[in-house]
């Protein structure tokens, strides 16, 4: 048999048999080689209670060079693109060995949650967010928890509307919206300025408003 | 956080050794002894040499077999030194990127930091030596750091990566990190072949062991990996590739699957690409520009000149991409013409008129001292008055500059192929008439020739278009319009029609105009590269490394 089908097959067989682990791998089609792996967001992190799904591409020479993994669920976190899931971390590149597997490296995404690196980023927005205001970050990947992981739902936006709302989702504060919002600026071309120069937490005194109806101009 | 297993090809060469340099060492510009390139050039003498004209420069080609025999020369070197065997040694050289000195001094100060550093050694089993400079010359004290080759190794139980227990054959590095036999094998052709990396570290997780070069040879031929031989050898070219990037004096040929290497240490400074062109060629005949990542002969320009033209006209292609078209219309029918020969005298198949393909003026303009086409009329600018106007004349100078360096280029293909054309017509008359095939050679050599020209000439509008106005532009515009004048009767008489009553008058026409040709084509060389050593071009354009 095939040396990387045989590996892999066990390790979706022993990622089964192991009732104790929280971590699981799927198959998403016929082929043993594009998996979906999927575990439970940390404790005391904001990312608890989410359910995080993750994309597993499985190459050709396989377990010699690393797998691939991207999240398919949203994750707010400096070291996933907050835009395509794709996820920065060193043993998905250079410090892959063989020895590591599917279950092993999902267990080390898990832990990146819980220990992000902002000086290493991958989404530079959200690192920027994270260095900035930690509290108001958390606040907002928690709420990404709440809408796209499944996660509970966050008191301070229980009030809000039920659906998604997009300030929440960029972290912003709806004052601050609301405030170039009615000096006739489009909400969402103000949303992403915001987002973009990171308005946020004390980062807001450092940004003149000239600055941002600047921006808004161009 | 990127892999980037590419050598100095994409890189900028000087960059790396800047960045060399500038990693803490005091001792940037090794000397020539420092790769011991004098004693070795005597060995590798390549027979004769024509006589060098004063705008070439002294090079050497080094086959990939001379260059490993540099390579050893320091391993051996080290190993004497620090009394460890040559492959510890090579991985030590490998790891401080071939500066001897520098390695000597780290490892003198602290042998084990740089063993574990280099994957030698794993920390724990690194020699104790805390106090005091490494022992020298302790032979047999210091020798087993790493195991030389695959060590069978007791089946531990079932191989942890590919869990097959019909594995029987187990091999580890020094660090007793066992694994089959068939992974170690795929896991360093993997590296080697889709990596492009040489240093290929322990499986284990975490471990920076690297496998020695025994290792990797032998574990490839054992276990039957690597029938062809192919992987061994791209492994080999890696090494030599890493040597070449390590030291300013060589540079390695940019042709796909070529092996050469060429030495030229009066290239290696950036200062001196202000003064001249390192145009060399490797010893499978290709050339290439020692000084930047051309990789053709751009004479007569320098490469600081040659970089900003090609990125010019990158940027502007956009806008330059209509002229480059192979087709035009007539200026008098308008019907269309495509051109199909390298000569510019262009008659219109439908109302025989007669033009020059480049400015698209009638032909009878010219006249006999016809080729004033190459000069641009810089008095169109003084009626640029507003922004719109000027931007309008400044893109209409550089698209004077950029059709004739596009045409040059691609006359020179088409004159390839109608020396293709013209050779079949000329075997076929060997056959029917009482022609040599020595009478054949004097249209390749007119061809080689003018094709040669026409690559000068191409870079000579890069040049004229950066040459500050004045006396020195002008005498070289003459240079250059002498050139263009006699490659242009060349490529005519080319394509004048070949049969047997003619030949002999067509030959002696034909080889009088390649000698000429060649002559100017010599002048404007020697000039340019002149002026270049004198420092009399100005520009009209802030150039690096020009003042
Ligand atoms: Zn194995
Ligand atoms: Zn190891
Ligand atoms: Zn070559
Ligand atoms: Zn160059
Ligand atoms: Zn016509
Ligand atoms: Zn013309």
């Amino acid at each position: 048999m095939d040396a990387r089908l045989r590996r892999v097959n066990k390790e979706i067989a022993d990622c089964k048999n192991d009732k104790s682990s929280n971590i699981k791998i799927e198959l998403v089609d016929a082929s043993p080689f594009h998996l979906k792996g999927s575990f439970p967001g940390p404790q005391d992190t904001p990312y608890e209670g989410g359910h995080f799904e993750v994309d597993i591409v499985i190459p050709d020479s396989y377990p010699f060079q690393p797998v691939k993994m991207k999240f398919i669920t949203k994750v707010y976190h400096p070291n996933i693109s907050s835009a395509s899931g794709a996820i920065c971390l060193d043993i998905l590149k250079d410090a892959w060995s063989p020895v590591l597997t599917l279950k092993s490296t999902l267990i080390s995404l898990q832990s990146l949650l819980c220990s992000p690196e902002p000086n290493d980023p991958q989404d530079a927005e959200v690192a920027k967010h994270y260095t900035t205001s930690k509290r108001s970050f958390d606040e907002t990947a928690r709420y990404w928890t709440q809408i796209y992981a499944g996660g509970p739902a966050v008191k301070k936006m229980e009030v809000k509307e039920p659906q998604k709302d997009e300030i929440a989702i960029a972290g912003l504060e709806k004052a601050h919206v609301d405030q170039f919002e009615g000096l006739g600026f489009e909400r969402s071309k103000v949303i992403d300025v915001l987002r973009r120069l990171n308005y946020r937490g004390a980062n807001v005194a450092n940004i003149a408003e000239d600055r941002i109806v600047e921006e808004l101009l161009k | 956080m990127s892999s980037d297993y590419e050598y100095s090809d994409e890189e900028d060469f000087y960059d790396d050794d800047e960045d060399m340099a500038s990693a803490g060492d005091d001792d940037s510009a090794p000397s020539d002894d420092d790769m011991d390139m004098d004693s070795f050039a005597d060995d590798f003498k390549v027979p004769q040499h024509p006589p060098r004209k004063s705008y070439e420069i002294e090079h050497e080609p080094l086959s990939q077999q001379a260059v490993e025999r540099l390579m050893t020369t320091d391993v051996d070197h080290i190993s004497g030194i620090f009394g460890v065997n040559e492959s510890t040694a090579a991985l030590l050289l490998r790891y401080m990127n071939w500066n001897k000195e520098r390695l000597i001094e780290k490892y003198m100060d602290n042998a084990s930091s740089v063993s574990v550093a280099a994957g030698v050694s794993t920390p724990s089993r690194a020699s104790p030596s805390v106090s005091g400079p490494a022992p020298i010359r302790s032979s047999g004290t210091r020798r087993r750091t790493i195991r030389q080759t695959p060590v069978p190794k007791a089946e531990p139980s079932v191989c942890p990566i590919c869990f097959d227990d019909s594995q029987t054959s187990f091999l580890a590095l020094s660090c007793d990190h066992s694994f089959c036999i068939s992974c170690w094998a795929a896991y360093i052709t993997s590296k080697i072949r889709e990596e492009g990396e040489h240093a290929v570290r322990c499986m284990a997780e975490g471990c920076a062991l690297v496998a020695p070069d025994p290792f990797v040879v032998s574990t490839l031929a054992n276990s039957g990996e690597d029938e062809d031989g192919r992987t061994r050898e791209r492994f080999q070219e890696l090494l030599v590739r890493h040597f070449v990037s390590a030291n300013p004096h060589l540079k390695y040929c940019p042709y796909p699957s070529c092996t050469y290497t060429v030495s030229c240490p009066s290239a290696s400074s950036r200062s001196s690409l202000t003064t001249m062109v390192p145009t060399v060629s490797c010893g499978a005949s290709h050339k290439f520009c020692f000084g930047c990542h051309i990789d053709s002969d751009h004479r007569p320009v320098v490469c600081p000149i040659a970089k900003m033209w090609l990125k010019k006209c990158r940027d502007d292609s956009e806008t330059a991409n209509w002229i480059k078209s192979n087709t035009k219309e007539c200026s008098k029918c308008q019907s269309t013409i495509e051109k199909n020969g390298g000569c510019n005298h262009m008659t219109c198949k439908k109302c025989k008129h007669e033009f020059c393909w480049v400015c698209m003026g009638p032909w009878s303009e010219h006249g006999t001292a016809w080729y004033s086409c190459n000069r641009y009329d810089e008095k169109g600018g003084v009626d640029a008055r507003d922004a719109q106007s000027k931007s309008r004349a400044s893109l209409e100078r550089y698209l004077h500059y950029y059709n004739r360096w596009a045409n040059h280029e691609q006359s020179a293909k088409l004159s390839v192929e109608l020396y293709n054309k013209t050779e079949k017509k000329m075997e076929e008359m060997q056959i029917t008439s009482s022609l040599t095939w020595i009478e054949v050679q004097f249209m390749k050599r007119a061809v080689e020739e003018a094709e040669r020209c026409r690559a000068t000439l191409k870079w000579t509008y890069a040049m004229a278009f950066y040459l500050d106005r004045g006396n020195e532009k002008e005498l070289f515009e003459d240079n250059q319009r002498d050139l263009e004048k006699a490659v242009e009767d060349l490529s005519e008489l080319l394509e004048s029609p070949i049969d047997p009553e003619t030949i002999s008058t067509l030959r002696q026409k034909v080889t009088d105009k390649t000698v000429y040709v060649a002559k100017r084509n010599e002048i404007l060389l020697k000039d340019t590269s002149d002026g270049f050593a004198e420092e009399r071009w100005k520009w009209n354009i802030a150039v690096e490394g020009f003042d």
